[in-house]
């Protein structure tokens, strides 16, 4: 029974254990991407490696046998930064899409594959539940919202009318269902913390900000000067655009939420800004591109802000929206009463303030004309759906149609893929080597399952599976080096290659390369 | 697809077997009949043979040598070993696609007549840049000489064609039964400025009617007393001549072969030659049978060396066992056996110091001993000869000319270690090497010192020889035993090592083809005479494969502990044409560079690691001035990177990057943080690379780095110093223009108009900086910048 050292603790295993069972019988989690339990160590991936009796090169844990009186070190700088490296060069290599080009773009950073996923299922309670997670006021910009999402879609890329997916009017689509539905959705909040929040400005930025405070259960006072809430969606935009029943009923939900608001009210001389901060734990400053800065520093844009953080100069002072920008987008503001919340909501419970957590994200980037095909394999060839009167929103039925246009570029396995999550977890960057990018290809010839040869890291599990699966073509690893693939032999389609052992190769696969389809 | 006669394949499968192992020598012979793999011969073995579709797919796209796609009818391989490299062999090959009219990126011309390859070394390194057409050898291309080139070997075809000899065919041809003569490197006559000689030996086999084959090989040694001819006898005797005329051709004939008396009147009634013959005078080139060393540089390129794996060089007959035997062959193996028992043999060895000689120099007793200390049902021995670096082809030398000293050498240590059943793994372009290992195992247990019951000891050993099929990454140990256990030569994570858990799990012995060699000697002469020679921690001898700028390129063996100047000056004779050492390359792709300044120090194991450079396998290419260190940092990276078996992240990736931003300053695109990042990952791919290629990759690049940083930094600056990189030079002409328009003449994309009698110039948007005017000019007008 070998006893060894990981990182100063002793422990005794079995002959025959790894450094890596070594120190998860101590709890001592090392991360790994192509090592699964049961099957053969590949030691290919490296972001298990440790330092081994203080040797000047490093060594996978996954395969490499304990030995009595080894000392192992798993966490020092040098195998922290071998393990980043790895990731980056794993990323560096890594032909994908974390999130889909639409969510990327879209300054709510709103996840619109899932919500067209969900209509598609006919899950559009999921849907509403998707869009509202992080745009406050759907119905009011799936009218007037300039859709950045839809110039960042890739179907206009390669779609060969070159138009996107509607993704603006299914967006409205979702969300006046849910309006017009007996109860509109309206989100759980925790329990009331006995923090105050003071908002000022009831334009898209304050409402938004006190939308997700709300949920976080902090109370939200929102002062304007008009006597209605809205701001410049009620006193700017025209009716044409927007009808104001529907921003009446969207703004409803969230004073249904708690929200106070008192209208009337110009934060200056009777009510100052002070004032607020004694009345209140927080302040937000979210009054329009008019806004006085009452005290506040400014820079070319407005009043100036942390940029991760919404935090002015004053402490507990945040703000937001036009009156931060110079560049005036509804959705921005309501992204920045979002984020805002997120920090508002760190400095009420005593953390650190840092802004809404940044989610990891690879990219592809340009489509090249000859990957049009392959990008194009998951979409309907459906053009897109015209509205048959100016202002109408999609019918039940237009919705699913445009649904079918959607190509699916996000990935398959964003929750559960591992290097996304040690990625996150090592503060890899996904494009610190430069490389040239190879051409996206999808196999989705199988019933259940696509592969995307560009997220393979050639851990050779699948490999394995299939063998032991007896599959009659099965996997093999094609090429050598850089270019080697994981391909089906002789050039046969995934289906064949997939016949008795998808769903296995499926949970085995580390990333997003093998994922079930749907 | 039309419908294949798969015949052939039930039948290789039938005469091979159908066990899994026997993938990679399947998979040759069917590329040997089809010039490449059909999908339907591949699904044939399939079906007949326990391979699996992913086995034989993964396998078959492994390694170089397999083809999936026809051929051209002829093939160009453009050596892109160092010494080719450092000699222009990418502008030869660029040439080569112009000339073709092959598109970048293609490897077969429209007419599917020549389809191209790089190769990594063709063992020539003296006829630098060399390329091989089929079977024929070119020396000292230029770009502007491939027209030239294809054009004679066009004639030569279709001369052999007229004589009604096999145009094409599997290239790997068993020799000629009737003999033949080999022009040593094949073309080292034509390059050597004697390029009568393949007529005048043609001719003198035409006109005294001997039937056969004038055939051209690769490189036995001594590369600058080239050209060398090779007569090989019907009974696989074989005879080398040296600096050979193209006079001497008939007297060579007449020497080994019977003359036909009628064939010799009918058609040399009027040749002088026989008249002379017929006299009985004594043929000159006889006396060269054994290169005279009283030469002045050959007594120089000699003095230095010491023979030991090489022992009797230039005189042994290589497949002649009684020559081996007449020269103490097989004694070591005797004493062994007759009054040695393993631990004293293991205890010899350890006295010798004998280390390693495939490149990292672990102590050789020491794998020895625990192979023999375990128990096992059964143990095997392999022996390494998939020597694949660039710019090295000692164990080819070595194996092509002292089949039976490896032999012997292995047969003691599988004596010692207890190991029935030996493996001779052979690079798979070594045809020659392997046909002549192969005698000489016929030979040797015709004569009772292999098979069942050696010299009557009870003591048996069977060898096998595997041919490897291209792929560098299976000199590393585990690698190798993947490829012949039939897998891909993918490396596994050490421990468990070979000794403990080798082929099919059992303690297996691994040695490098050097290794192997010298023991004999050190079992005649005693470990005491071996360990005089060397440093403290490297004792005995190291071969070299010694090329580049020096004059006298060759194969030598030095004792350890020789500076790398005196290589250079005393064994090389010094850089040639007037130019300084700039830098020797030492040990290939995992070596690195020894600098000018440096060369004073001693060849061993520890002085070359301490430098950032390592033994290797024994490359060592001299550069001058005109050579830019980024680019050869690129050079060998390109080759790691490309033979890299794509494992381990840090080799697979990692030196992809690294050879990306190598690419990026060459071309001029390099940014200031190139450096600095380059070094960062190169330390993290030597620290956490899984294998020895990974792990010794970067080798080159941080030496370099090391040593001649502000090559780097003017490369960032978009500056080449020494004017090779492309993209950062220009051609110019200069005032000493006389017009002569031979410039205009060759420049192959007319990028310099033609003005007779005036001063010309370079269009610097159209000239590809193929070097070619420079070279035609005969008034040194041409300047790079």
């Amino acid at each position: 029974m070998p006893r060894l050292f990981v990182d100063n603790r002793e422990v005794e295993v079995d002959p025959g254990a790894t450094i890596l069972d070594a120190a998860r019988k101590l709890g001592i989690e090392i991360p790994t991407v192509c090592f699964l339990k049961g099957y053969e160590p590949s030691t290919s991936c490296m972001v298990c490696v440790v330092k081994v009796n203080g040797m000047a090169s490093l060594t996978p844990a996954c395969g490499t046998p304990a030995a009595d009186g080894m000392r192992v070190e798993s966490e020092c700088d040098q195998v922290r930064q071998a393990r980043k490296a790895a990731l980056e060069l794993l990323l560096s290599d890594h032909v994908g899409d974390c999130m889909g080009p639409c969510h990327v773009i879209c300054p709510a950073q709103m996840n619109i594959p899932l919500m067209i996923r969900q209509i598609q299922q006919d899950q559009l309670r999921d849907a509403i539940v998707t869009v509202k997670r992080d745009i406050a006021l759907p119905a009011v910009l799936g009218r007037i919202c300039p859709k950045p999402c839809e110039r960042g879609c890739r179907r206009a890329a390669v779609d060969e009318a070159g138009e996107a997916v509607s993704i603006c009017l299914l967006k409205r689509y979702v969300a006046d269902v849910d309006l017009q539905s007996p109860k509109p959705y309206l989100p759980a909040c925790k329990p009331k913390l006995d923090k105050r929040v003071a908002i000022i400005g009831a334009g898209p930025a304050g409402l938004a900000a006190a939308y997700y405070l709300l949920q976080e259960g902090i109370d939200c006072t929102v002062f304007d000067d008009h006597d209605k809430p809205g701001g410049m969606l009620q006193y700017g935009v025209p009716e044409k655009e927007l009808p104001r029943d529907v921003l009446a009923r969207e703004v409803a939900l969230i004073m249904k939420l708690g929200a106070r608001f008192q209208g009337q009210t110009r934060i200056g001389a009777a009510l100052s800004l002070e004032d607020l901060r004694k009345d209140f734990d927080a302040v937000f400053v979210a009054a329009g591109a008019d806004a006085e800065p009452m005290g506040l520093t400014t820079s070319a844009n407005g009043i100036a802000i942390n940029g991760d953080t919404y935090q002015t100069d004053i402490p507990g002072v945040f703000a937001g929206g036009d009156a931060v920008r110079k560049r005036r987008l509804t959705v921005r503001a309501v992204a920045d009463g979002k984020e805002a919340a997120a920090s508002i909501g760190q400095y009420l419970t005593g953390r650190t303030v840092t802004g809404p957590v940044k989610v990891f994200n690879t990219r592809i980037g340009k489509v090249r004309d000859d990957e049009k095909d392959a990008f194009a394999a998951c979409g309907s060839d459906e053009r897109r759906v015209i509205l048959s009167h100016e202002g109408n929103g999609f019918t039940d039925e237009q919705a699913r149609l445009e649904t079918s246009r959607c190509l699916h570029c996000d990935c398959r396995k964003t929750d559960n893929c591992r290097l996304r999550q040690h990625a996150r977890e090592h503060g890899a960057r996904a494009t610190c080597y430069k490389g040239e990018r190879r051409p996206f290809v999808q196999w989705v010839q199988h019933p259940e399952v696509i592969y995307e040869p560009g997220k393979c890291i050639d851990c050779g599990l699948c490999i394995q599976i299939t063998a032991g699966a007896a599959e009659e073509f099965g996997l093999s690893f094609v090429g050598r080096g850089f270019d080697v693939r994981v391909e089906v032999p002789f050039g046969r389609s995934i289906a064949e290659g997939l016949k008795h052992s998808a769903a296995q190769c499926v949970a085995a696969c580390p990333t997003g390369a093998l994922a079930f389809s749907k | 697809m039309d419908e294949l006669d798969l015949t052939f394949v039930d039948r290789v499968v039938e005469r091979l077997g159908t066990a899994a192992e026997n993938v990679l020598e399947i998979l040759q012979a069917v590329q040997g009949h089809f010039g490449y793999l059909p999908q339907q011969a591949l699904e044939r073995v399939c079906r007949i043979a326990q391979i699996t579709p992913a086995a034989i797919v993964g396998v078959s796209t492994f390694y170089d040598q397999f083809r999936h796609h026809p051929v051209g009818r002829h093939v160009i391989h453009v050596c892109v070993g160092t010494a080719c490299h450092v000699k222009g062999a990418d502008r030869v090959y660029e040439a080569f696609q112009r000339r073709l009219g092959i598109a970048k990126g293609d490897d077969t011309d429209a007419n599917k007549m020549f389809t191209i390859e790089k190769i990594a070394c063709l063992g020539c390194c003296t006829l630098a840049p060399a390329v091989q057409i089929d079977d024929v050898t070119y020396g000292h291309l230029s770009p502007d000489g491939v027209s030239t080139v294809i054009d004679d070997f066009l004639r030569y075809e279709r001369s052999r064609a007229g004589r009604g000899r096999k145009t094409s065919g599997p290239r790997i041809e068993s020799s000629d039964h009737r003999g033949e003569i080999r022009l040593g490197l094949g073309s080292c006559c034509v390059a050597r400025g004697s390029g009568k000689l393949r007529d005048a030996l043609e001719k003198a086999l035409g006109d005294t009617g001997v039937k056969i084959n004038v055939k051209r090989v690769g490189c036995v040694g001594m590369c600058h007393q080239t050209p060398l001819v090779e007569v090989v006898m019907p009974d696989n005797k074989s005879f080398l001549y040296a600096k050979v005329l193209p006079q001497d051709a008939k007297a060579i004939v007449m020497r080994h072969f019977k003359v036909d008396g009628t064939t010799r009147r009918i058609s040399n009634s009027l040749s002088q030659v026989l008249d002379r013959i017929l006299t009985d005078e004594e043929p000159a080139p006889v006396t060269r049978y054994s290169i005279n060393v009283r030469d002045k540089p050959v007594a120089d390129f000699l003095g230095r060396q010491k023979h030991i794996a090489t022992e009797h060089h230039g005189v042994i007959d290589p497949v002649d066992i009684d020559e081996y035997l007449s020269h103490d062959g097989f004694k070591a193996l005797e004493k062994c056996i007759r009054e040695m028992s393993a631990e004293d043999v293991i205890a010899e060895v350890e006295r010798s110091g004998l280390r390693g000689r495939g490149g990292a120099g672990y102590p050789t007793h020491r794998k020895w001993s625990a192979v023999r200390s375990r128990q096992a049902d059964e143990k095997f021995l392999v022996c390494n000869g998939d020597e694949g670096d660039p710019g090295a082809f000692m164990d080819r030398m070595l194996m092509e000319s002292y089949p039976y000293r490896i032999i012997e050498g292995m047969t003691i240590a599988a004596y010692t270690v207890g190991a029935g059943q030996g493996y001779f793994y052979i690079r798979g372009e070594y045809p020659l090497a392997t046909e002549r290992i192969s005698q000489a195992m016929e030979n040797a247990a015709e004569r009772g010192f292999l098979g069942d019951d050696i010299l009557g000891s009870g003591f048996s050993l069977h060898l096998k020889i595997v041919p490897g099929a291209g792929a560098f990454v299976c000199g590393e140990e585990t690698a190798l035993i993947a490829s012949i256990e039939g897998r891909r030569g993918m490396p596994r994570l050490r421990p468990p090592y070979p000794a403990e858990n080798g082929l099919w799990g059992r303690p297996t012995l691994i040695n490098n083809v050097e290794t192997y060699a010298a023991v004999p000697w050190i079992i005649r002469n005693g470990a005491e005479a071996f360990a005089s020679l060397g440093t403290s921690t490297s004792k005995g001898t190291k071969v070299f494969a010694l090329a580049g700028k020096v004059d006298r390129v060759g194969l030598i063996e030095v004792p350890m502990g020789i500076s790398v100047r005196q290589i250079v000056e005393d064994v090389g004779g010094g850089i040639a044409g007037g130019l300084r050492l700039k830098a020797v390359q030492v040990g290939g792709p995992s070596g690195g560079c020894v600098p000018a300044e440096l060369a004073h120090l001693p060849v061993d194991y520890e002085t070359l690691q301490s430098i950032g450079t390592m033994m290797g396998s024994g490359g060592m290419v001299a550069l001058d001035e005109t050579d830019c260190m980024v680019d050869i940092a690129r050079y060998f990276l390109e080759f790691t990177q490309n033979q890299s078996c794509g494992k381990c992240t840090f080799c697979r990736i990692g030196t992809r990057r690294m050879l990306d931003i190598l690419e990026r300053l060459c071309a001029g695109q390099g940014g200031k943080a190139d450096i600095q990042e380059l070094e960062d990952l190169a330390r993290m791919v030597q620290a956490t690379s899984l294998c020895g290629l990974g792990k010794t990759a970067p080798n080159p690049v941080l030496s370099t780095i090391k040593y001649f940083r502000d090559e780097y930094e003017a490369h960032v600056a978009k500056r080449c110093p020494a004017g090779k990189c492309k993209a950062l030079i220009t051609y110019s002409i200069t005032d000493d223009c006389i017009g002569c328009t031979l410039c205009a003449q060759h420049c192959p994309v007319d990028a310099i108009a033609m003005k007779p009698y005036q001063k010309h110039e370079i269009d610097a948007e159209k000239c590809i900086r193929c070097g070619t005017c420079k070279q035609v000019c005969p008034a040194e007008a041409v300047k790079v910048q």
